[in-house]
């Protein structure tokens, strides 16, 4: 068996750490680039969502390189991107690949029987961990550097930096290497000049979880924002949905629970994809974030729903829409980051003065 | 008497005889929104963010219409009718969304339908809905025991006459001025099935009157609903195995049958921007080009679309049909 998976940000690096525990053959198919978009968009329904083009493009090109098996999350629920699975077969069998899909379909376990290549429980167990301890760290830095970035002397530096972390983080090969690398490369951000001024901002990133963790897909929104002098605020983050903490949970404390429980009073139940958290992110954090940029792939009907109702909110907060496809330009992103940016802080000169 | 509006679009289609017959059981008037027309589709899409799908602005404006109409209005947040299938975004949302973008609305009266949840929740919904009306409990049971009654009555009018939704909307309301058209004294030159939700295909406004187009240029129109439950279900499960979403069957399952019944002519109603609708009518294409036995077309509709754009792209579809069939004659002789 050879596993091509689809990318979705910096995922890769548990996925490679777990698959080569459990000696499964791995193709990592090439860092997502144009000409994915292309084979995706050339292939797709017109009107399926940036994800759906991105994934079956890297798809493509994962089986070009010799894979044999892929997998596609998928499973009941209102967002459409659990039927993809099926569409992406269809597609890529008349595409002439012979290959087997892996889908959730027959259950968890059968897709952990199936990846597993037969390994014992055990085995299973301590690959997972690994994995989830590298994406833990990989996350960790992410955090780190939202906040650096906004305060850096040498625009760049951070995401030089964290760049380099990764690939020494995808290298290391036991959990005591993993804690130093990591505390290495804290280390060098931490050491990275700042300034004091201005004073960053705190503006938040939410919206369909795809688009805002894949950097190619959001035209990497966040080193824009950095370079603006933005502390980015992200609540979306991989690592939520392996973590299982009993605790949190049975409180309600979870972030996403959080976010729930604050748009209740406008969005009574979930509406599929991530809708419900983007008009509860608002309303929560309408005190402590200056603005908040919505992501979300065109054509993504939780987010739409999501779109009618935030304006309604009673909380107010500047929230600044963007839609990607595969017709969005990156010039067009950065104006109209800068645009929202600067009313921000525009709003906020005006209020320190009243 | 309370007077209950109910917007004449989305679900209505589906389920009009049954929340009509549950609510005069409750004593309650039931006010219905006039049909669309371009005064309620323009007010609709002014109150919504611009990629919102049609039928969502098409509701919108309905609601809009109700106004001053009624007492109250009727919307259904319908999440899911059968064991871990859901629908969509649009309708879980529905009275949320209303409330945000039209909160000048007259009180909404939602209930929230979700099989998932086990029997007690659903009859619990259905219990706390028909309190608005009266407070005895037996009452709002025998209510909802007549609604399905209606229900049940309604869909098996269409799958055994081979009636469409409003015939048979026309038909359970008495009123005579829709009748089932009688069979014209010569054959239709051909069958046509229309695929794609009720409420694209029976929105006269919206698709421009494809079915009447259809029917005088003397072909034989069949629709989703005129084929039964399991008929359906079997043709989803040969075709994409367990369906994704509620009304999937209305897609995939009538796309499939029709395809495998060998139709003259199989078209595709969908709306842009529809979340559910751009895969599974890209399933219905695939199957049409596998099995090479019907002409396929599908017709994406907006509120831009034009009137000529559809008669035209009708008329080639038509032609292809008749071209067709003229091969298949000569090749017979």
């Amino acid at each position: 068996m050879r596993l091509g998976l689809p990318h979705m940000g910096k995922i890769y690096i548990a996925v490679k750490c777990m698959a080569d525990e459990l000696g499964i053959d791995l193709v990592i198919p090439p860092p997502t680039s144009q000409r994915t978009l292309d084979l995706g968009v050339k292939y797709s329904p017109e009107t399926a969502c940036l994800p759906f083009k991105l994934t079956l493009g890297n798809m493509i090109e994962a089986l070009d390189l010799g894979a044999d098996t892929t997998m596609m999350p998928g499973g009941p629920g209102p967002c459409r991107f659990g039927y993809y699975h099926k569409v992406q077969e269809a597609i890529l069998r008349q595409l002439g690949y012979n290959f087997h899909m892996v889908t959730q379909d027959g259950g968890l376990k059968h897709v952990i029987n199936a990846l597993t290549n037969g390994a014992p429980l055990r085995k299973v167990i301590v690959a997972f961990n690994f994995g989830i301890a590298k994406l833990k760290a990989v996350e960790g830095l992410e955090q780190m550097v939202h906040k650096i970035r906004a305060i850096e002397r040498d625009k760049g530096s951070a995401s030089r930096i964290y760049n380099e972390s990764c690939k020494a983080i995808n290298n290391v090969g036991d959990h005591q290497a993993l804690n130093q690398t990591k505390q290495e490369c804290l280390q060098r951000l931490n050491n990275l000049p700042t300034v004091a001024f201005p004073k960053p901002l705190k503006i938040g990133i939410t919206g369909e979880f795809f688009v805002v963790l894949d950097p190619f897909a959001n035209m990497d929104i966040e080193i824009e924002l950095g370079k603006l002098g933005v502390e980015v605020k992200r609540s979306i983050f991989v690592q939520d949905w392996v973590r299982f903490n009993p605790f949190l949970i049975a409180l309600g404390l979870r972030e996403k629970d959080r976010s729930h429980k604050a748009a209740i009073p406008y969005l009574s139940h979930h509406v599929g994809g991530d809708g419900w958290q983007s008009v509860g992110e608002k309303v929560l954090h309408a005190k402590d974030w200056d603005g908040m940029v919505h992501l979300e792939p065109f054509g993504c009907v939780p987010e739409i729903m999501a779109r009618n109702i935030m304006p309604s909110t009673k909380e107010k907060l500047p929230v600044l829409n963007i839609i990607l496809d595969e017709h969005t330009g990156k010039a067009g992103v950065v104006n109209r980051l800068e645009a929202f940016v600067d009313m921000i802080r525009r709003r906020k000169k005006g209020k320190v003065c009243v | 008497m309370i007077k209950v509006g109910i917007p004449r679009a989305l679900l209505y289609y589906q389920y009009y005889p049954m929340w009509k017959t549950f609510l005069e059981e409750l004593g309650a008037e039931v006010v219905v929104s006039p049909p669309t027309t371009q005064t309620i589709l323009s007010s609709g899409s002014s109150r919504v963010v611009a990629d919102t799908c049609l039928p969502v602005k098409v509701f919108c404006g309905h609601v809009l219409a109700l106004i001053g109409e009624c007492d109250h209005i009727f919307i259904p947040a319908i999440r899911s009718v059968k064991t871990k299938i859901y629908n969509c975004s649009k309708f879980l949302g529905l009275p949320d969304m209303t409330r945000a973008v039209i909160p000048e609305s007259p009180p909404i009266l939602d209930i929230d339908i979700d099989i998932n949840t086990g029997k007690r929740e659903l009859y619990q919904a259905i219990y706390k809905l028909g309190r608005r009306f009266t407070w005895s409990p037996f009452k709002v049971r025998k209510a909802a025991v007549a609604a399905w009654q209606a229900y049940l009555k309604y869909r098996q009018l269409m799958s055994n006459y081979g009636l469409t939704i409003p015939q048979a909307i026309a038909r359970i309301s008495n009123t005579t001025e829709a009748e089932p058209k009688t069979l014209s004294s010569h054959p239709s030159q051909a069958s046509i099935a229309i695929v794609g939700h009720p409420y694209l295909l029976h929105d006269e406004h919206i698709n421009h009157r494809l079915i009447h187009r259809l029917e005088q240029a003397d072909y034989k129109v069949l629709t989703p609903e005129m084929l039964t439950g399991e008929q359906l279900e079997l043709a989803i499960t040969r075709l994409v195995g367990r369906p994704y979403w509620t009304y999937e069957e209305e897609v995939v399952g009538a796309g499939g049958y029709y395809l495998e019944s060998g139709v003259d002519g199989v078209i595709g109603i969908m709306a842009f921007g529809c979340g559910p609708d751009s895969l599974m009518m890209d399933m219905v294409r695939r199957q049409s080009a596998r099995l090479k036995t019907s002409t396929f077309m599908s017709l994406t509709l907006e509120e831009h679309t034009a009137e000529a754009g559809i008669a035209t792209r009708v008329e080639a579809f038509l032609d292809m049909i008749q071209r067709r069939k003229r091969r298949r004659a000569e090749a017979c002789v």
